[in-house]
């Protein structure tokens, strides 16, 4: 049977509904994929969760049932519990980087927005010879490895001799001993190591919103800015009230981007400051690692950090949807 | 019918699939028949090389046998023996690092050394306390140490630094405070009174805690509490220790902790851009200088005891050759492991190439060994001064979770030595209650 032939509409039942044959073919057009997110997606989702509730290492003997039970017993929701409330190095280094996954969220996306949206106007504004050229500049670093980055970022941080104290001591001003390692120097209650990764992730990153916001902004129509030029706005009165509205889905997309992506960051931390100085830039995805890999192999531990993390994503996801929901089409 | 002939065709190759490799593993060979022997190792050029010779000189001698070397990046390596051990899913010889074989062989993951190759009374006459006991759990003997994990008792020196000093080299230091008094001189500061040169560098993160182990020791006292799993890390002995290497920098000054410490400035990297005159650091790290700074200068030269008159101190053990419970071919595994780790002329080729210092008691007094690797002579004297860590429960954790951050706080100047040590003994023990 020719494959056309089944979406021809006399094969097609009268209520609307697939025949026999049309289901067949779904199902087995999607059996594969299905099969692939099954066994590569949902099931480490599940086994994810299902270990939470163990004390559970691979390390130790379980029974024959994927390990668990035996020596890897059923702990409930012990994990939680000592995540919460333990006085365990693991747990308490956990809750603090939760606060510092947050810190570093909220310094991003605020960040990332100022610079990446202005930009975009500014690039819409020019020739499309150099709009081109500038889109592949400013996109360049979020192609590129992120450890080629942490090593040219190291290299800028370097104390003394690396191109940022090098620049301080050029213009008269006193850099810091050192911009990734010290512990005392605290800048509006933020350590000066989180500054200094926020500042490397957003050079990094904000290549990504920043294409976003350009395709965005072209499909603004020009009869609704020329409308209200004809109308007497200035530039600043077209950007704030027909620009910046009709962004408004824009903006939630590349928000909830930026809150996923920040609460996932991993290499820049683990090879910039690995989470040091005395844990100020340790953030979950850290303890998530360490915790299931470098120390004793806690996957339940580490499997019940994941939990919380994703709670956590989706509760933000959620309600920057609610709040920054819109109605309006252009 | 076709249905039925589709059925089939299918469900055999799902069959196939699902079995795929495992032919070779659970057939047992026939007489004549080529057997293949997997070995994991992690990625190290001197180890690599060495081993292949020796997998090599095997082959020649067992013509039936090919060995397969696979070899991963560490972390890779680490977590792939961390996932397929207990799943017995393994090579069937794994050269394993110092520390890691009771933790598998607890949980019934390694073979025990058969009496027939070698039984652990023998062992102790052949090989060193430190690195057999990385070797043996709960009296049995699981592997055969490759080398000897040390990361005491011996410095890197920069001769250039010294001469630019006044200082005499090679350095002859009669106790710990000559070492400092030298490296005062030693350190310098730039014109924005930022150190530039530590004069001695031991805020490393296993320096710190080799040697607050080692000071413990030192003085006589011990770090584990008399149950022999909890520990005692806030004993006097132990709270000297830490203000002794709180003194070096608060009031010696010859490091600045903030720039100077296990991820800024690390002491290998820092001591081969000439940033500190004496770099406190295990000898392993001389054969990778050598090839990483082919045009360095320096001497790797002995350290006298920080905190006592003797030298007394603990190692992690070192690597060692295992058997994990899965081979298919234990007897042929087994005589691999004693040809690569209980063979003299093996184990000093082995040593010699890959610049190690010897688990072997008879390769490390081997002139040919120290004319091989010269820079060893300033260790190979406390040796048998060494002994086997012991059962920390996790030992990375200890080390770079509690120990490590808390005297670098210290260093800092946020913690005293008492806080410290109370810090360190509050965290170390929760470790341990949390694993039971």
């Amino acid at each position: 049977m020719e494959i056309s032939s089944l979406f021809k509409k006399e094969v097609v039942s009268e209520s609307g509904k697939l025949t026999a044959k049309q289901r067949r073919f779904a199902y087995t057009s999607l059996a594969p994929i299905l099969l692939y997110m099954g066994l590569f997606t949902l099931f480490p989702i599940l086994w994810a969760v299902v270990m939470s509730f163990f004390s559970y290492t691979p390390i130790r003997q379980g029974s024959w049932f994927l390990g668990l039970g035996g020596q890897n017993p059923f702990v409930g929701i012990d994990n939680y519990i000592e995540l919460f409330t333990g006085t365990g190095k693991p747990a308490e280094v956990f809750r603090l980087a939760v606060k510092n996954t947050f810190l570093f969220t909220a310094l991003v996306l605020p960040l990332n927005l100022v610079i990446t949206l202005p930009l975009a106007v500014l690039l819409e504004s020019i020739g499309e010879r150099f709009k081109t050229l500038f889109r592949a500049i400013y996109f360049l670093p979020t192609i590129s490895s992120s450890v080629a980055l942490v090593i040219i970022w190291s290299y800028m941080y370097a104390p003394g001799w690396g191109l940022l104290s090098m620049m301080f001591k050029a213009i008269g001003l006193v850099p810091p001993k050192s911009w990734l390692q010290d512990p005392n120097t605290v800048y509006f209650g933020v350590p000066l190591a989180m500054l200094c990764v926020v500042v490397a992730h957003v050079w990094q990153d904000f290549g990504y919103n920043l294409v976003i916001f350009v395709a965005a902004l072209q499909s603004i129509p020009k009869t609704l800015r020329e409308a209200a030029r004809v109308d007497g706005a200035s530039i600043w009165q077209e950007f704030w009230l027909i620009v910046v509205p009709l962004l408004r889905r824009t903006v939630l997309l590349t928000s909830v981007l930026t809150v996923i992506s920040s609460l996932q960051v991993f290499v820049i931390f683990q090879l910039l400051t690995r989470g040091g100085p005395k844990n100020q830039t340790q953030t979950m995805l850290l303890s998530i690692y360490e915790n299931a890999f470098k120390f004793a192999n806690n996957l339940g531990l580490s499997a019940a950090m994941s939990m919380i993390l994703f709670i956590i994503i989706l509760i933000l996801t959620v309600t920057q949807f609610r709040i920054l929901r819109t109605e309006w089409e252009y | 019918m076709k249905k039925l002939f589709f059925v089939l065709v299918m469900a055999s190759l799902l069959i196939a699939a699902c079995s795929g490799g495992s032919t070779s593993a659970t057939q047992a060979p026939a007489g004549g028949e080529k057997i293949e022997i997997r070995v994991w190792g992690h990625q190290a050029p001197a180890f690599n090389e060495a081993n292949q010779k020796m997998f090599d000189d095997f082959m020649a001698a067992n013509p039936n046998v090919t060995i397969k070397y696979e070899t991963f990046p560490w972390d890779v390596f680490i977590q792939t023996i961390q996932t397929s051990l207990p799943a017995g899913n393994t090579a069937d010889v794994i050269l394993i690092p110092g520390g890691y074989t009771c933790r598998y062989a607890s949980g019934g993951q390694l073979l025990e050394v058969p009496a027939d190759v070698m039984t652990l009374d023998a062992a102790k006459g052949i090989f060193y306390d430190a690195p057999l006991g990385g070797q043996t759990c709960d009296g049995k003997m699981y592997g055969f140490p490759a080398e000897y994990n040390i990361e005491y008792g011996g410095a890197y020196v920069n001769p250039a630094l010294f001469e630019a000093a006044g200082v005499a080299y090679p350095p002859t230091w009669e106790n710990w405070d000559a070492v400092v008094a030298d490296a005062k001189k030693m350190t310098t500061l730039g014109s924005d009174g930022v150190m530039t040169v530590a004069g001695l560098h031991y805020t490393n993160s296993d320096q710190l805690f080799t040697y607050f182990l080692a000071g413990i020791l030192e003085q006589g006292s011990e770090y584990f509490a008399e149950d022999g799993r909890h520990f005692n890390f806030n004993s006097p002995e132990a709270i000297a220790t830490i203000q002794k290497l709180m003194d070096m920098a608060q009031k010696d000054g010859v490091v600045d902790p903030i720039i100077f410490n296990a991820e800024s400035e690390w002491v290998g990297d820092s001591f081969a851009q000439g940033h500190n005159a004496i770099g406190v650091l295990g000898s392993w790290y001389a054969g990778d200088a050598k090839i990483g700074y082919p045009d360095l200068t320096f001497d790797y030269v002995s350290l006298p005891p920080m905190m006592g008159s003797e030298h007394k101190f603990v190692s992690v053990g070192g690597w060692g050759y295992v058997v994990g419970k899965s081979t298919q071919h234990p007897d042929l595994a087994w005589k691999l492991v004693s040809f690569l780790g209980a063979d003299q002329a093996n184990v000093l080729f082995f040593n010699s190439k890959s610049a190690t210092i010897p688990a072997m008691k008879s390769v490390a007094t081997d002139a040919k060994y120290v004319e091989a690797v010269p820079f060893a002579a300033a260790v190979l004297p406390i040796l048998d001064a060494g002994g086997y860590q012991g059962n920390l429960t996790d030992p990375d954790q200890l080390a770079y979770e509690i120990v490590y951050p808390t005297i670098l706080d210290a260093i800092q100047g946020n913690l005293t030595a008492e806080e410290a040590a109370n810090s360190i003994n509050e965290a170390a023990n929760a470790m341990v209650d949390a694993a039971q």
